[in-house]
């Protein structure tokens, strides 16, 4: 098993937003959460990313505990998050952006940019360009690959589509289902029709919970069937 | 009109020291989000390692310029290690407090080392310059100069490096810096280092052209701060535009209004730039 | 034991009375008559570090305001004592109603420098472009009227008058907290945008709270007038607000019982222990380190748990 969530709680000061939450994820998998706004889908992901403490259970990821752990650490240990709202570092160049993605991974530049031009072709130009002035669909793509940099086991995307063009939001389903055989997944997403396209399993958030797991493929491949449970 | 160009550059010397010393104070403010009034003290500890340097062991004012940079480091050192450290993510108000004991300290250090009474340090160049009508203290050219040598070299340094660039990703988005898996903090500390060393080089340069006191780190502590405030915090060419700005405000109204007034002007300014824009240090 | 002290308003007021009066009776009625005042001060401070969550760093501007307030009617209007003191609550709540249309609009660290920055400007003020009125470095000694036992020259009057003008002050803070108005400003200092989505106006909220701490910490200024018969400039004199600072922490931020613990802990440190201390500010600063790393609580935080 390559992560393994056990029975979380996760508080905002005196507001509970996650109660007793376990999820499991073998390699290869690609999982998604769905839910509502508000329902937790962010805060999970942020809690098995290293960015918020569980009030109770905890986070195994490759056999080892790392909840509680530094951020920084739990980046290092090979799982990376994807941020929700495009959040490139709009000072630096698309380039430098890259650059601070490869430093601590050990790869050379070139591996990296290779690496992310790999998955769009049109980043190669826009390598000297401040990222502030990507688009929203272009910042996406340099963070999916900045976050492949360093060969990570485990990669945590929010929301990958939100607030995207139809054509746009294409591309990155295609980069995403490309991207399957390589490496696990768990993706958060409001797109039922992303979701349809792209999950081996979804669950279905409610209120801080899991309402309901859907293994089936063919009742995943049918969003109308689950529709209605958000 | 001779005599405002002469404001003018002295406008720019006043404005090159605030910039050289706020730029560490912002950087800490923007990306830590910490009021640091300990900068006061390394300020104040540059000047009188220059006097110890230069007047007292009778050395180069070079060699005590160099003496103030060297002293600077290890105390920026123990004071992000011991105190900032333990404030980041805390509640500003402990920053503030925390950081205006160490000042505190600091300053009663000063005086039972060196006495209460204020000390001169001579102008180490002792030349004047005559630019047509227009006479201007060589030193006061050199430290236009410096400021704006210090202001290209920091661009460089956030440019070009690794570390900087890393600095100004991190004062954007600490956290998406860490989620890559860098200590960010150790970059900030690397920064805070610079900064202080920089403040001690703004004493250097401000001993001869006033006196040295140990309460000298308080008056330039509040000045710096309305530097941070109108140029925006953690905000690099903001802050070189605020302090030449706030130097020009405080160079006029000596000269035009009243000469005991300057400080104050500078105040009111800041007062009516947050009137206009109200700026919160990051949480 | 301590803590049903604070339920019980009668019960507070009763304990801070006699302890004054203990004290002041044992030690020198002068002495505590400062030592009062300067409770009074802390309070209003605290309204705004303790109870509304910002640290103001530059609240002598306030006490300043007061006593030259009530100095300067006295000095050049009419020496009347009580209407003295009105004038300088007014000139403290009034001088806060301007300022803090601007200083209420920031918060932390803005709130913080900001008010610094003013204090700056109104002790440069008060010193040198209106010298004619404030009498400048020198100040101005003054004389108030009497009225048969009202006597602000005799100290035994001066010690009953403020300390019952601490215990007015301290029913009025403590019934300001308790009453919603208080619980709004307690969830505007743990979350203001919470506060804000339920529809409040947080803003006026704060505002007007800013108010009120002038004006208590300007009535404290006017009382420092009287009881010194004198004002000067070091009564606004911005290197002294870490002193109202460090009383609120010791004491115990956020409650009206911690300001007075507070404020007396630190007057008895400098008025009787600071002829001990050789370096002042290096205890001062080491004290102040302690009380923001490791005692948070401050004195009373620690005491009501007993």
């Amino acid at each position: 098993m390559l992560l393994s969530v056990d029975n979380l709680d996760v508080r905002y000061g005196h507001a509970q937003v996650l109660h007793d939450v376990s999820m499991h994820l073998n390699q290869g998998e690609l999982v998604c959460v769905v839910g509502r706004n508000g329902a937790g889908k962010t805060t999970l992901l942020k809690t098995i990313g290293g960015f918020m403490k569980p009030a109770a259970g905890s986070v195994n990821f490759q056999g080892k505990r790392i909840d509680g752990q530094p951020l920084e650490q739990v980046a290092l240990s090979g799982l990376k998050y994807v941020y929700q709202d495009k959040r490139v570092f709009g000072e630096l160049t698309v380039r430098e952006n890259i650059e601070l993605a490869a430093y601590p991974s050990h790869e050379s530049l070139d591996q990296a940019i290779a690496k992310v031009v790999a998955i769009h072709p049109k980043m190669q130009k826009l390598l000297d360009a401040k990222a502030k002035g990507l688009s929203g669909g272009e910042r996406q793509i340099l963070l999916i690959g900045r976050a492949l940099i360093g060969d990570p086991k485990l990669l945590l995307i929010d929301e990958p589509t939100e607030g995207l063009a139809a054509i746009i939001i294409g591309e990155i389903i295609n980069i995403l289902a490309a991207m399957k055989s390589k490496i696990t997944m768990v993706v958060v997403e409001q797109n039922l029709a992303t979701v349809s396209r792209l999950a081996d399993r979804v669950y279905v958030m409610k209120e801080g919970v899991f309402s309901r797991e859907i293994t089936d493929p063919e009742i995943i491949a049918n969003p109308a069937a689950y529709e209605d449970e958000l | 009109m001779i005599n405002f160009i002469q404001s003018i550059l002295y406008g720019l010397t006043i404005g090159g020291i605030l910039y050289i010393i706020s730029i560490g104070l912002s950087l800490t403010f923007g990306a830590m989000g910490i009021v640091n009034f300990a900068h006061g003290l390394i300020y104040a500890v540059g000047a009188y390692a220059l006097y110890s340097v230069a007047t007292l062991l009778g050395a180069n004012f070079l060699v005590g310029a160099l003496a103030a940079v060297a002293v600077s480091i290890p105390l920026a050192y123990l004071i992000e290690r011991f105190i900032i450290r333990r404030l980041y993510g805390q509640s500003i108000d402990y920053a503030i407090i925390a950081t205006y004991a160490v000042l505190l300290i600091g300053a009663d250090a000063l005086k039972w080392f060196f006495g209460a009474s204020p000390l001169p340090i001579s102008d180490p160049v002792g030349e004047l310059w005559y630019f047509g009508g227009l006479q201007m203290p060589a030193f006061r050219v050199i430290i236009i100069a410096l400021s704006v040598l210090v202001f290209l070299g920091l661009s460089l340094f956030f440019k070009k490096t690794l570390v900087g660039k890393i600095v100004v990703a991190g004062l954007q988005d600490r956290e998406a810096v860490r989620s890559l898996g860098i200590k960010v903090e150790r970059y900030f500390a690397i920064v805070f280092v610079i900064g202080s060393a920089l403040a001690a080089l703004g004493g250097v340069l401000y001993a001869p052209l006033s006196t040295l006191d140990p309460y000298m780190g308080f008056e330039i502590i509040i000045l710096c701060f309305a530097v941070v405030i109108v140029g925006g915090m953690g905000n690099l060419r903001g802050t070189a535009i605020a302090a030449f700005t706030l130097g020009m405000v405080h160079s006029l109204t000596a000269a035009y209004l009243v000469s005991s007034a300057a400080d104050a002007m500078v105040y009111v300014v800041m007062a009516v730039v947050l009137i206009f824009r109200p700026i919160d240090a990051p949480a | 034991m301590f803590s049903k002290v604070e339920k019980y308003p009668a019960l507070t007021l009763a304990l801070i009375a006699v302890s004054f009066l203990i004290f002041g009776y044992s030690t020198s009625l002068p002495k505590i008559t400062d030592f009062i005042i300067f409770c009074i001060f802390v309070i209003g401070f605290d309204l705004l570090y303790g109870h509304m969550g910002q640290l103001s760093f530059g609240h002598m501007l306030y006490l300043g305001a007061g006593a030259y307030g009530c100095g300067m009617f006295a000095y050049h209007v009419y020496p009347d004592p009580f209407l003295s003191l009105l004038v300088g609550v007014l000139v403290g709540a009034g001088l806060a109603a301007i300022l803090g249309l601007v200083v209420v609009k920031t918060s932390h660290a803005a709130f913080a420098l900001l008010n610094l920055a003013l204090n700056e400007v109104g002790a440069y003020l008060v010193l040198s472009p209106l010298h004619t009125w404030t009498g400048g470095e020198d100040g101005l000694s003054l004389f108030f009227k009497s009225y048969g036992f009202i006597n602000f020259s005799d100290r035994t009057f001066r010690f009953y008058f403020c300390l019952a003008a601490l215990l007015l002050v301290v029913l009025l803070v403590v019934r300001l907290v308790r009453s919603p108005y208080g619980i709004l400003l307690k969830s505007i200092k743990e979350n203001e945008t919470r506060v804000k989505f339920l529809g409040y106006n947080t803003y006026m909220y704060k505002y007007v709270t800013f108010i009120i701490s002038g004006a208590i910490v300007g009535f404290s200024g006017a009382l420092t007038s009287l009881n010194l018969a004198y004002c000067n400039t070091s009564l606004m004199a911005p290197s002294r607000n870490v002193e109202v600072i460090f009383a609120a922490l010791m004491g115990g931020a956020g409650s009206v019982l911690g300001a007075v613990v507070g404020g007396t802990a630190f007057m008895t440190i400098s008025n009787y222990l600071a002829s001990y201390i050789v370096r002042w500010e290096m205890f001062l600063g080491v004290a102040l380190l302690a009380f923001a790393f490791w005692f948070r609580k401050g004195i009373w935080g620690y005491a009501r748990k007993l």
